[in-house]
């Protein structure tokens, strides 16, 4: 069964659909991400998916069960993470709080535990607010508070957007480590090849629709793609550099 | 000696002002929108208070009583209306709130009538401390109030629901992917603001009258020290309390008593020209 089932989603934040018939499906520990131009979607995707999208119409099913009438705080306990692309922490709760506000954990205090000991940073820095992070300690928390009920299928808008591009090949690598820990990953992304690059699969959106769906490595053999949507790869991508990140 | 007696004087007022000022920085923070009611709940505290008090002559079952009836009252308000607006502009809500304020003045108005009732306290012998006479009421009362102010920080920084009140404070939509209940914080914000005005209330009606209008009477100096203290901070709303009670007081031999709540005024409008963000307040990014 796929985790994730996306079949005809269309809706938006007013009257004006921004999703015009979304369908795809992901499988179960998969890397799938979404590329596509500015305005193209993906991030209203995203929110359609945790819950967070004022109007949706369609099926999304969560290992087989429709999400649609399930508030975003249901689909949670569900087994969905997400980590939005901006405002992704709580910035006047301390580190550890960011993680023990995240409601229905089992075992948290060991649960946080694990989740110190899989960011050290975190772990030594317990007590700092989260308003006071750096980018990517940030990004870092973001990433454990959506880990913290141990999702299953987590979702990520544009992760790497605010870091530094110094950071960029860490986060892919941190992203990369996660589907090792038998999570399934939707990732929209901007940095599509660097995206793809670390992913099964794939979609491209554009105007609400997915363009091209496939394999990730196909994706980013397509010239149509690449012309269209994936930009020219940049020198390192040509060489590879970017699978020290896998 | 005489300003002594003046700062101690708005100690009492300012402890009033910190915890209606507490109440409405907590329903802005996380409800998002400046609660006009708050002013009116407050004279309900002092109404439930005062017939506590003339029952059981005990402070602690006097304030024991106005907590559990305004925050039942404060709970019946959301369910009632607030939550009905749930995703309208600050501005709906706070035009209801309004509404909601009027209600409970005229409710008040028509059951207990217009005239001023006084909580029938025996009088005591005050202390000298300094050469300054202190009230033991005073006293008692400020103890109440820190008690009352310990107690709700305890909630906010100690509790789940205090740090998922603050999570939902911060961000909403982060907090409801985190597996937040929205309606269950908000129950309990709306409580917690209940009780918390119906000890300024009871302190209010203990130190001066009861009357329907006393809570409109303070809702200014409450809202001028949520503005103040930043707007959404709990610790801003208490300290910009305490600073405009005293300031209050300490205007009076200026001023006049009539004209001493201009100083709250005043205050107001140079907090929102020169630090529109307060004393505690954060920065936001408008764009």
């Amino acid at each position: 069964m796929s985790i994730l089932s996306i079949d005809d989603v269309r809706g938006g934040y007013t009257e004006v659909d921004i999703l015009n018939g979304v369908s795809f499906n992901m499988e179960p520990g998969e890397i799938f991400t979404i590329a596509g131009t500015n305005g193209a979607g993906k991030s209203t995707l995203a929110k359609a998916i945790v819950g967070l999208l004022p109007r949706v119409s369609g099926r999304i099913a969560f290992e087989g069960e429709d999400l649609v009438p399930l508030a975003a705080e249901d689909r949670v306990q569900r087994g969905i993470g997400y980590v939005p692309q901006v405002a992704n922490v709580f910035p006047s709760l301390s580190i550890k709080e960011n993680l023990q506000v995240v409601a229905g954990v089992a075992k948290q205090k060991a649960r946080i535990e694990e989740l110190f000991a899989t960011f050290p940073t975190l772990g030594q820095r317990a007590q700092t607010r989260a308003g006071s992070l750096s980018g990517g300690e940030r990004q870092q928390l973001a990433f454990a508070r959506a880990l913290m009920p141990r999702p299953r299928l987590l979702i990520l808008d544009e992760p790497t957007a605010a870091l530094s591009p110094a950071k960029v090949a860490d986060a892919f690598a941190l992203i990369a480590s996660l589907a090792t820990l038998g999570v399934s990953l939707l990732m929209v992304e901007q940095r599509a090849r660097q995206a793809l690059a670390i992913s099964h699969r794939g979609c491209i959106l554009d105007g609400g629709q997915v363009a091209l769906l496939g394999r990730a490595g196909d994706l980013l053999a397509d010239e149509r793609a690449a012309e269209l949507y994936l930009g020219q790869a940049s020198p390192n991508e040509r060489f590879g550099q970017e699978s020290a990140v896998l | 000696m005489s300003y002594l007696v003046l700062v101690q004087n708005g100690i009492a007022q300012g402890l009033i002002i910190g915890l209606a000022a507490l109440s409405i920085t907590l329903v802005f923070g996380i409800a998002r929108f400046p609660n006009a009611a708050a002013g009116d709940m407050l004279t309900f505290g002092g109404y439930a208070g005062l017939f506590a008090f003339s029952a059981t002559h005990s402070l602690l079952a006097t304030g024991l009583a106005a907590i559990a009836a305004t925050a039942l009252l404060s709970l019946l308000m959301y369910y009632a209306v607030f939550r009905r607006l749930a995703g309208r502009s600050a501005v709906s809500l706070l035009v209801a709130s309004i509404g909601v304020a009027f209600m409970i003045r005229a409710v008040l108005g028509v059951s207990f009538g217009h005239g001023q009732l006084v909580y029938e306290i025996e009088l005591t012998r005050p202390y000298i401390v300094g050469g300054v006479r202190v009230s033991p009421l005073d006293l008692k009362l400020a103890l109440i109030a820190f008690v009352t102010l310990a107690a709700a920080f305890g909630v906010l920084y100690m509790t789940s629901i205090g740090r998922q009140m603050r999570a939902v404070a911060d961000n909403s939509d982060l907090a409801r992917v985190s597996g937040i209940r929205p309606q269950r914080v908000m129950a309990s914000l709306w409580l917690l603001a209940g009780a918390l005005t119906a000890i300024a209330g009871v302190m209010l009606g203990m130190k001066t009258i009861v009357a329907p209008e006393i809570g409109w009477e303070i809702l200014l100096p409450a809202f001028a020290a949520a503005i103040f203290g930043g707007i959404g901070s709990p610790i801003g709303a208490v300290a910009a309390g305490l600073i405009l009670g005293v300031a209050q007081e300490l205007s009076t031999p200026l001023v006049g008593f009539t004209y001493k709540i201009a100083v709250s005024f005043a205050v107001m409008c140079a907090v929102l020209v020169f630090r529109p963000r307060g004393l505690f307040g954060k920065a936001e990014a408008v764009r």
